[in-house]
């Protein structure tokens, strides 16, 4: 190495390998690019028909209205999102009432309770929850669940109908509840289970009173996903809850309080803000007309609010997170 | 805790009740969907296969000669006789207890409707003992070979057939052109330039190939005479297949064996493919498929026998095909009464109709084939440049940092937008404002494969960040520049997990309905697609189309067969993932 004439070209840096370098880092960088050209593509394509769209009806008639007709026999449409978002609220809750406490036991379980051995088999198995085409869950529910609820508890309830619905958009959601509460209590540091059982506690006392508060970030952006992964769903209430937009009935009770009859809001059909979508979906799709301006913005209702919900579980995981 | 009403010994005590109630209920918690979900494919399955209307003496000549060899030929693959008393033991107390239980529950409860005591063991003691010897079994040598040989028949079969599929589509003799002019030459160059050492040739073989692409694609409206279908298939397809599968013998055996396992079964693809015509199968069909079965199989077979280990094994398709057939001849001699399933034969390669004794599937599962396997070209290559960027590529820190940083945020946010949004995309971008068309297979996998894409990349990330950091130095330190890392060390080690990871996204994709109807996709077409612009259909659509026939025979006979049909393809595809990832962790 003494004299540099001697030293051999390590470097290559030959014209044609700096190019053939050179191309397959562009490529690559392309691919990475499509991702954020499809965030973008996303955001512009339901913007600009949704601007064609309030230009029509104004935002406001859009939040406020409690009509929902896009393509009604006599003319007269409504694009009032209102009974809407009481449809997507109905299946979103109920979903949750299962999801949540079954999905928060399924992680306490698997984390604190469950041998190495089980929690091998039952961790894939339930991943297998999420993996079912949702439009199966809806064929499901449609003609299982709703004949044998039918049979046995609800006699007045009609074939399509909110409850069977959201009980198997429940049982789909239950394994992104788990898994995701599950990583954050594996996450909590012995030490602090130990400390729990060296003051005296017992083991349910430690799971119910030690990991969950600790990793109570994690359950908590778990649920908000399972939730906004719930308001997106489509298939299974396109099938099993038919499409009738409707204000549920309110009624006069005692001391003057309106409330509503849940039996009314359950066990009729109803309509989702996606069920509105694939509706106006199976007409013309040609572009130019009302109905097809309110699904993007329909869609962006979605987006908008799908969004939120991550960026809030993304910032309660981050700033909440108890650093151990 | 205890220190304000200790009893007198100090202590004071805890009852236990309150933990043990919890622990069962969060247990409880953790099956109840995964009962629920049970129950739903038992009658799915009994529904799709008819089982209702099975006598018991149909299951019982079926149960004795397909379940009974079945579980012997894994005790035997065990050969442990802990295992064998233990699987005797649930089998014999099972049918005692079901039947016990469940006339019990028929006769002072309730009625369970479609379902026999006979079907419940079935489903809750016959499946799991046989699913539990099918894993223990495929531990030992000889079932370890038998399933294997079971799975490289059933592949090959559904290989050949995904591949005959897409000539549906592509056209053959564009494919025929491009094969001769650009990947032959191709082939050739870079297995003489690997043969002489003479980098030049290897590193012509991609231009070259690339030319003769581009040539075939301008000759196609030139050329005007081809040879037919069949012996195109045979030159492009079954020759190659058949050559691979000689070099991986020859790189470890004689070079009479090796051309024995290239040759024979060519020799019986060709002919078959020949003869074929005679039984009404399509003759490239049956080339096909017997040729992806043929080589894989002789491959493997020779293998076992070189090996000399568990050569028993190799019986085990003969005992279920023989099981099949003389069950099916004692049910024709004895007259028992049969089940007419939905899922049959005809189901899957036959047109939807009105009437649901008619309907079929196949222009569904044509449009799903074709969808799914752009998409996975698409998502593959996306998902694998994407993820190389992000983890060869870019910095973590400094400003091009932020920017990783962004990128990943971007692509976790992507994975949760509804699937139905990503529809609206494929509308609006794809089918009306880029001209692809309303409802076609380009659209769909276009869209499709937009949807798959943050899963398939961070899985992919997963799989090439737990590429050891040594194995990068190392090759920095030999001169490597980083494409020549990635291409030689950091891809070969992440290939199976990256090749898990897509496989597991395709199944959500070929489950996906809402963005199929938001792009206008077709609920019901009566012939298979041609060309990637006619208007398709896809598994998925038809059960939702059918799913609001208000029939009984098609709620309850011709939409579950479809769910049978997707879920077993769903399988299928996730079980090859499963293997692919737990054969790549065995050899690291």
């Amino acid at each position: 190495m003494t004299d540099s004439t001697e030293s051999p070209d390590l470097q290559r840096r030959s014209g044609l390998r700096r190019l053939k370098e050179g191309t397959y880092g562009g490529l690559f960088a392309a691919c990475a690019a499509i991702t954020l050209l499809t965030t973008v593509a996303i955001f512009v394509t339901l913007l600009s028909d949704a601007v064609v769209f309030f230009q029509e009806i104004p935002i406001t008639e859009f939040l406020t209205g409690t009509n929902w007709s896009p393509n009604p026999a006599g003319g007269g449409q409504a694009f009032g999102i209102i009974p809407l978002l009481i449809g997507t609220l109905v299946v979103t809750v109920t979903a949750a009432c299962i999801a949540l406490p079954v999905g928060t036991l399924t992680a306490i379980y698997l984390s604190e309770y469950a041998t190495p051995n089980a929690r091998s088999i039952l961790k894939p198995l339930l991943e297998i929850l999420a993996g079912i085409p949702t439009v199966v869950y809806g064929y499901f529910a449609l003609v299982y669940i709703t004949p044998a609820l039918k049979a046995t508890l609800f006699p007045s309830m009609s074939t399509f109908n909110a409850l069977s619905a959201s009980i198997m958009v429940g049982i789909m959601t239950i394994p992104m509840v788990s898994s995701i509460s599950e990583d954050a209590m594996s996450a909590v540091p012995d030490d602090l289970r130990q400390a729990g059982y060296g003051l005296g506690a017992t083991k349910f006392e430690v799971s119910t009173g030690i990991v969950v508060p600790a990793s109570i970030s994690g359950i908590a952006s778990s649920y908000i996903l399972a939730v906004s992964r719930a308001i997106g769903e489509t298939m299974i209430v396109v099938v099993a809850m038919g499409a009738q937009a409707r204000m549920p009935a309110v009624q006069e009770a005692a001391f003057g309080i309106p409330f509503v009859n849940p039996a009314d809001v359950l066990l009729e059909s109803g309509m989702t803000i996606t069920v509105a979508m694939v509706q106006i979906a199976g007409g013309d799709l040609t572009g130019g007309s009302i109905p097809y301006d309110s699904m993007f913005a329909l869609g962006l209702t979605l987006f908008v609010v799908t969004l939120v919900m991550n960026v809030i579980s993304d910032i309660i995981a981050q700033r909440y997170r108890e650093e151990y | 805790m205890a220190t304000d009403n200790a009893n007198a010994s100090g202590f004071g005590e805890v009852s236990r009740l309150r933990g043990v109630v919890f622990e069962y209920l969060s247990l409880g918690a953790s099956v109840i969907g995964l009962v629920a979900l049970g129950v739903l494919l038992v009658y799915v399955t009994i529904d799709a296969f008819d089982l209702a209307n099975a006598s018991p003496e149909w299951l019982l000549t079926y149960f004795l000669t397909l379940v009974v060899p079945f579980l012997a030929f894994c005790l035997y693959s065990v050969s442990d006789p802990a295992v064998t008393r233990r699987s005797l033991a649930a089998l014999g107390g099972g049918l005692v207890a079901v039947a016990a239980l469940f006339t019990a529950i028929e006769t002072f409860l309730v009625a369970i409707p479609r379902l026999s005591w006979q079907l419940a063991y079935l489903f809750v003691v016959a499946m799991p003992v046989t699913a539990y010897l099918t894993y223990v079994g495929s531990r030992g040598r000889v079932g370890a070979v038998g399933f294997g040989l079971v799975g490289r028949l059933v592949g090959g079969i559904a290989i050949g057939l995904a591949l005959g599929t897409l000539f549906l589509v592509f056209d053959p003799l564009v494919w025929f052109l491009a094969y001769t002019l650009g990947v032959v030459p191709a082939a050739a160059l870079y297995a003489y330039g690997r043969w002489r050492s003479a980098d030049r040739a290897s590193t012509a073989a991609v231009p070259v190939g690339l030319l003769g692409v581009v040539a075939a694609v301008f000759l196609r409206g030139v050329v005007t005479t081809y040879p037919s279908d069949l012996i195109i298939y045979i030159w492009t397809l079954a020759v190659p297949i058949a050559v691979a599968g000689e070099r991986v013998v020859a790189d470890r055996s004689s070079r009479i064996a090796a051309a024995a396992v290239g040759g024979v079964p060519l020799a019986v693809a060709i002919a078959g493919g020949f003869l074929a015509g005679g039984l009404g199968v399509p003759g490239p069909t049956a080339l096909l498929v017997l040729v992806t079965v043929g080589v894989p199989t002789a491959v493997y077979v020779h293998r076992t026998i070189d090996e000399g280990d568990g050569v028993v094994g190799l019986a085990l398709p003969v005992l279920l095909v023989g099981g099949a057939l003389v069950g099916a001849l004692v049910v024709e001699a004895w007259g028992v009464p049969a089940p007419d399933p939905w899922l049959d034969v005809g189901y899957v390669t036959e047109a939807p109709s009105s009437t649901a004794v008619e309907a079929g599937l196949y222009p569904a599962i044509v449009g799903s084939v074709i969808i799914i396997a752009l998409v996975a070209v698409l998502s593959f290559v996306l998902g694998v440049g994407t993820s190389v960027f992000l983890e060869e590529y870019m910095p973590e820190s400094g400003v091009l940092g932020s920017l990783t940083r962004l990128l990943q945020v971007n692509i976790a946010n992507l994975a949760a937008i509804p699937s139905v949004v990503y529809g609206l995309l494929g509308l609006g971008l794809f089918a009306n404002l880029l001209g692809f068309g309303l409802g076609t297979a380009v659209t769909a996998s276009l869209t499709l494969s937009l949807l798959i894409l943050p899963i398939t990349i961070i899985s992919a990330q997963e799989a090439i960040r737990s590429v050891p950091d040594d194995l990068r130095r190392g090759s920095d330190a030999m001169g490597a520049t980083r494409w020549q890392t990635t291409k030689n060390v950091v891809l070969p080690e992440a290939f199976p997990g990256i090749l898990t990871g897509t496989i597991l996204a395709l199944g959500r994709a070929i489950g996906e309905t809402a963005p199929l109807i938001m792009i206008g996709a077709a609920t019901t077409v009566f012939s298979a697609p041609d060309s990637l612009f006619s208007r398709f259909s896809a598994m998925p659509m038809q059960i939702y189309a059918w799913a609001n026939y208000p029939q009984a025979e098609f709620r309850y006979g011709v939409v579950a067969a479809g769910v049978i049909t997707l879920l077993i393809i769903l399988i299928g595809m996730n079980g090859t993932a499963i293997l692919l990832r737990n054969r790549a962790e065995r050899g690291t």
